[in-house]
This record gives structure tokens, C-alpha cells and sequence, in this order.
């Protein structure tokens, strides 16, 4: 197991150093990335401050170090917009990415891994068709539409509290969590829900759920005990990956409701050209992913003996 | 549930119900001789036909795809009005006889607008998906049937680049190349060919060592014609039901890049930018009609392809449907 874990760790590192290697070529060889400082002018101690933070006036190879160099501290520079320290606005903006992602998680993993049991156990019943075509639907409706309807709240009678569009208005941070969230669980609900019934369904069909049952147990511990658990190892991964997506910022919902997460913070910086937060950013969330898929692999491999030995 | 090699960090296959060689229906008996197999893959054709026809959701969504293709080739004719053209004289017209959807913030005609956006979201989708096809399934093909340093150099690259969440790395990308529709195609294969990549290559894993690839392999045939012959014609299926998946994929991530202010140039009518446009009027009352039409165009087209793909998914493989 150690040696897996180390293995594995390591290859991380090094996806890690290349994709951020990618990431800064695309930046900084292509362009200069702080030649445009979108409408808002930026003072001149700023630009300069973040020129030289990122040694612009360097070979290539030296930005490079310099760029890894500050990647390491979590230093990013100062932003243009509000000229404020980088690494600032990306600690006021990370909990409450963490906070909404999970919550959609939560929400997601108890919507799907019941509708996905149900389906499975009551098999061609009403409610396993009720399952299969709503998630078929769920899948297949974009979280930007359902997103979009959510805020519309249409003609105003929807089940949900309106979301207002102003930072002014102090909301209670449920009301501001609940309808990003859903939003987001939707289409995760439905994956884990159609995981759940094909593993369920191929668990069910196993000699140790006959066994249980042969020895006498109720059915419900069965399920329960036997079937559910082994059914979740799909589920624990995918949910793991989603994690790693939604930790990074789940740009599109983070932006149509105007939540303060660091989706939100990207897409404004993508509109003010605001480039030290968005390279901030980007980083940020490959690096968050690829943290969150070592975490799934590793918990995998103790779940799941296999892997570690193939 | 039987795991291919390090397919733990690629959920998207599994979560989309594909069928995995593991579980894909054992067809032995592809045609050797080139004599018998027109003949033999149209019954087989016929038999795929026949039972995607059955599912209702199926064939709602070929209609759908039927319908886009239509627009996206005629559209620019039968539009009543000049897509591009804006009028801010006539801005923010509620839905009527001259306007069947209204008119935009810049006085375009929403219909005429609509009917515009198929096209590009069609060529967005097609040449994106047909991309990251042609790619994914020539190197994941490649990884896993040469194996060895083809397949640790594949891999790796592989696992770079999924390392970038879908978005983040499409805005990475458009900002590095610049804004065009082309760009958008770009970004979205550079991230798009390695699911395709990785589902070819475990399926090429698995087949390798079938029985009936031995048998080819036994009477002399090269390897070129047992990976075109034997290994793709089985290998394939996935691949496929993955591919119409992904362009209803592509069409939202090109309006999310839309959506954000980059990607598409502002001035073509695009879904997700006419979604964007009217972001600040969804809360106005009688101001609806401005997002509902480009918010049901990406849904209903999203949910076309995602029927198709899962009636192709049960077609093409009956024993994952339950039914039997």
C-alpha cells in the first residue's frame, strides 16, 4: 500500500508540473499576458509590481522559475481590478467554493444512491422507469439551463426563495447555498443514480447476496448491508472527481447566481482581462484536481485490493 | 464490476452507462472472407435498427438531430430576417407576428438568431467530436495495441491533460489563441480526444487478446488488418455512443465559453450568448422570451443527442438493457 501510494503520489507531482508548464506556455510564451489590462486603469506601481513579480523582463526560462517559484508560495501578484493581493481574494473565495461543492455533493450522493436503489431492487417497476427517463433527462439538460430557470425562478411562484442580484442584500447563507447546489446535483445525482442501479443490479446477481438471503437475513439488511456496500465503489469515485471539478470552481453555476466562489472570481477576471487571477486560478483548480483524483485512487485502492496488486 | 487498467480517475465512462469490451456482446464471427461481409455487417446493421427503433426517446432524438442538421445546411435561408443585422431602434420587441421570438438587446431578430445558432453549434459539435475521434481513437488504438513505451508515452500524455477540468482548460486555451469559432473547435479537441483516447485504448486492451484475434492472427493476418478488420469493428461501439454524447458536451461548453464573453466572436449569434445577453433581464418581468428560446435551443438540443446515445447504447449492446 505505501508503495503504491508513493507511486502514485509521485506521478501526481509530475502531471502537476506538466500541466502547469502547459499552462504557462500557453500564458507567457504566447503573449504577454499583462499587456492588456482591460478597461480599468491599472496604476502604474501595480503593472510594474506585477511585472516584476513575475520577472517579465527575463529569458523565458527564468519567468518560468520565477512563475513556479511563486506557484509554490501560493503568491500570485496583485490583482488589477481591485489592486488587491491575489492569494487575498482566492482565500476569501475558497470556502465558500468548498461550502457550495459540498453541499451539491451531499445533496447529490443522498438523491442518487436512493433513486439508484430503488431502481435497482424494484427493477422494472414504475419507479425504476420513473428513475431511469428523469435521469436520462437530468443528464441531458445542461446545469447552465437549469441554472438560468433557477434564477428566472419562472413568473415568480417557483418552489424556491428569489435569489437576489446584489451584494448588498444580506441573505441568510442557506438560501444563497441551496439553489447553486441543486443546480449542480442534478447532473451529478443522475450519474450516480444510474451507477448505483447497474452496480446494484449486477451485485444483487451475486452468490454472497443469495448466501445472505439463504441464511435467513431480512431482506432489508440484505440490501442494506450486503448489496448497498458493495455496490458504492463506482460511486466513490465518481463522486471523488466531482469533487476535484467543483473544489476548482464551478464557473458557469458559481456566475449565473452570482455566488462568491473562485467560478465567479474567474469569470469576472476573464472579462476584466484580469490576468494575474486568472493564471492564479487555472492553477489553482488543476492542481485541486489532480490533489482530488490521488485522494480517490488511494481511498480505491484500499477499498478495492485489486488495484494496488495489477 | 471489472475494472480496466487505471480507470479510476475516468469516471465519465462507466457513469454514462457505456458498454465496456468487458461486457460488449462476444461476436465472433466477423467476416473473414471479404465475400460474405456486406451481406453479414447489413444484418447486423438491420438488427441494430430494428431495436434502437423500439426506444421512443431514441427516435425523438434523431428527430431532433435530423431537424439541427437541416437548419444548420438551410438555415441562413429561411431565416425572415438578417441574423447579424442589428436595428437599436427596434430593441427588446416582445414576441409578435413580425418577431416571432422578439427581438434582442441589439435589435436582432431572436427567430432568425435561433435558427443561425444551430449552424454554428452544429459545426462546433461535428468538427469537434470528428475530431477528438479521429485523434483519440488513432493514439488510444495505438497505445493499446503496440503497449510498452507507446503506451507509457500515451498515457502519460493523457494523464496530463486530464488533469484540466473541461472549461478551465478551453479558457486557457481561447485566451492563449485568441477568440473564433475555430479556436473554440480547437480548445474543446485539445481536451475533448482524451476520453475517446483512453476508451480505445481499454478496449483495444481487452481485445487483443481474444480468441478470435488469435485465430486471425493463426492464419497470417498482419497486424494493420486484424486492427482494422477484427479489433476496430468490435472496439468501436463505445466509442461511438460516447461520440454522440460528447457533442451535445461540446455544444454547452461552447455556449458556457460564450457565456463567459469568450469564444465565439459577440457579433454571431450564438446560444450561449444570447443567453448571456439577456442575463440581466431574467428576473424582469415579460423580458422572459429573451432567454427562454436560446435556453430551450441548448436543451433540447443537449437532450436530442443524449437519446440517441443511449438508445444507440442499448442497441448496440441488448444485454445492458436487462431486457433480454
Amino acid at each position: 500500500m505505501g508503495k503504491f501510494i508513493l507511486r502514485r503520489a509521485a506521478q501526481a507531482i509530475l502531471v502537476i508540473l506538466v500541466a502547469t508548464l502547459l499552462i504557462f506556455l500557453a500564458t507567457f510564451a504566447l503573449g504577454d499576458p499583462f499587456a492588456s489590462t482591460g478597461e480599468k486603469a491599472v496604476p502604474p506601481a501595480i503593472a510594474a509590481a506585477n511585472r516584476a513579480k513575475y520577472g517579465m523582463d527575463h529569458s523565458l526560462p527564468v519567468q518560468y522559475l520565477t512563475y513556479l517559484g511563486n506557484m509554490v508560495r501560493g503568491d500570485f501578484g496583485i490583482d488589477f481590478n481591485q489592486n488587491r493581493p491575489v492569494s487575498e481574494l482566492l482565500a476569501a473565495t475558497i470556502p465558500n467554493t468548498v461550502k457550495l461543492a459540498v453541499a451539491a455533493i451531499l445533496l447529490d450522493v443522498l438523491i442518487g444512491v436512493v433513486a439508484g436503489v430503488i431502481a435497482a431492487v424494484k427493477r422494472y417497476s414504475f419507479w425504476d422507469v420513473l428513475v431511469t427517463v428523469t435521469s436520462t433527462l437530468a443528464i441531458g439538460i445542461p446545469p447552465f439551463v437549469i441554472g438560468i430557470l433557477l434564477v428566472a425562478n419562472v413568473s415568480g411562484w417557483g418552489p424556491f426563495p428569489p435569489v437576489p442580484r446584489s451584494f448588498t442584500v444580506q441573505v441568510n447563507w442557506l438560501n444563497e447555498l441551496i439553489l447553486p447546489a441543486f443546480t449542480l446535483a442534478v447532473i451529478d445525482a443522475a450519474f450516480i443514480a444510474r451507477l448505483m442501479r447497474g452496480s446494484m443490479l449486477e451485485v444483487l446477481r451475486a452468490d454472497f447476496i443469495r448466501t445472505a438471503r439463504a441464511k435467513g437475513l431480512p431482506e432489508r439488511t440484505v440490501i442494506t448491508k450486503h448489496a448497498m456496500r458493495n455496490s458504492l465503489i463506482p460511486v466513490v469515485t465518481y463522486v471523488g472527481i466531482s469533487l476535484g471539478v467543483l473544489f476548482g470552481g464551478a464557473i458557469i453555476t458559481e456566475t449565473i447566481f452570482q455566488y462568491n466562489g473562485v467560478g465567479y472570481l474567474l469569470s469576472r477576471s476573464i472579462v476584466q482581462n484580469n490576468a494575474p487571477v486568472i493564471i492564479a486560478i487555472v492553477v489553482f483548480s488543476v492542481v485541486v484536481y489532480v490533489l482530488l483524483s490521488l485522494i480517490v485512487d488511494i481511498l480505491y485502492a484500499y477499498l478495492d485490493p485489486r488495484i494496488r496488486l495489477s | 464490476m471489472t475494472l480496466p487498467p487505471s480507470s479510476s480517475s475516468d469516471p465519465a465512462a462507466g457513469a454514462l452507462g457505456l458498454p465496456t469490451a468487458e461486457i460488449a456482446p462476444p461476436e465472433p464471427d466477423t467476416p473473414v472472407t471479404p465475400g460474405t461481409a456486406p451481406r453479414r455487417r447489413n444484418s447486423q446493421f438491420t438488427d441494430i435498427w430494428r431495436r434502437f427503433r423500439r426506444n421512443k426517446l431514441a427516435m425523438v432524438g434523431l428527430v431532433i438531430i435530423a431537424v439541427l442538421v437541416v437548419l444548420a445546411i438551410i438555415g441562413p435561408f429561411i431565416t425572415p430576417y438578417d441574423p447579424f443585422e442589428q436595428n437599436l431602434l427596434n430593441t427588446l420587441q416582445p414576441p409578435g407576428s413580425s418577431h416571432w421570438f422578439g427581438t434582442d438587446v441589439l435589435g436582432r431578430d431572436l427567430y432568425s438568431g435561433i435558427i443561425y445558432g444551430a449552424r454554428v453549434a452544429m459545426i462546433v459539435g461535428v468538427c469537434t467530436v470528428a475530431f477528438s475521434l479521429l485523434i483519440g481513437v488513432s493514439l488510444g488504438a495505438l497505445a493499446g495495441f503496440k503497449g510498452g513505451a507507446w503506451d507509457a508515452v500515451i498515457s502519460r500524455i493523457m494523464d496530463v491533460f486530464l488533469a484540466f477540468p473541461q472549461l478551465i482548460g478551453a479558457i486557457v486555451v481561447v485566451r492563449a489563441i485568441g477568440n473564433g469559432v475555430a479556436t473554440v473547435i480547437v480548445a474543446l479537441v485539445v481536451l475533448g480526444w482524451v476520453t475517446t483516447g483512453r476508451l480505445m485504448r481499454g478496449q483495444m486492451l481487452a481485445l487483443r487478446e481474444a480468441e478470435y484475434v488469435e485465430a486471425a492472427r493463426s492464419i497470417g493476418a498482419d497486424n494493420g488488418r486484424i486492427v482494422r478488420r477484427h479489433i476496430l469493428p468490435n472496439a468501436i461501439a463505445p466509442v461511438f455512443v460516447y461520440a454522440f454524447t460528447s457533442i451535445g458536451v461540446a455544444v454547452v461548453a461552447m455556449a458556457s465559453l460564450s457565456y463567459l464573453g469568450i469564444g465565439v466572436p459577440p457579433d454571431i449569434p450564438e446560444w450561449g450568448r444570447l443567453i448571456s445577453q439577456a442575463v440581466n433581464f431574467l428576473q424582469v418581468e415579460g423580458k422572459a422570451f429573451l432567454w427562454i428560446a436560446p435556453a430551450a435551443a441548448i436543451a433540447i438540443t443537449t437532450l436530442g443527442f443524449a437519446f440517441v446515445a443511449d438508445g444507440l447504447r442499448d442497441a448496440l449492446d441488448p444485454k445492458l438493457r436487462g431486457g433480454n
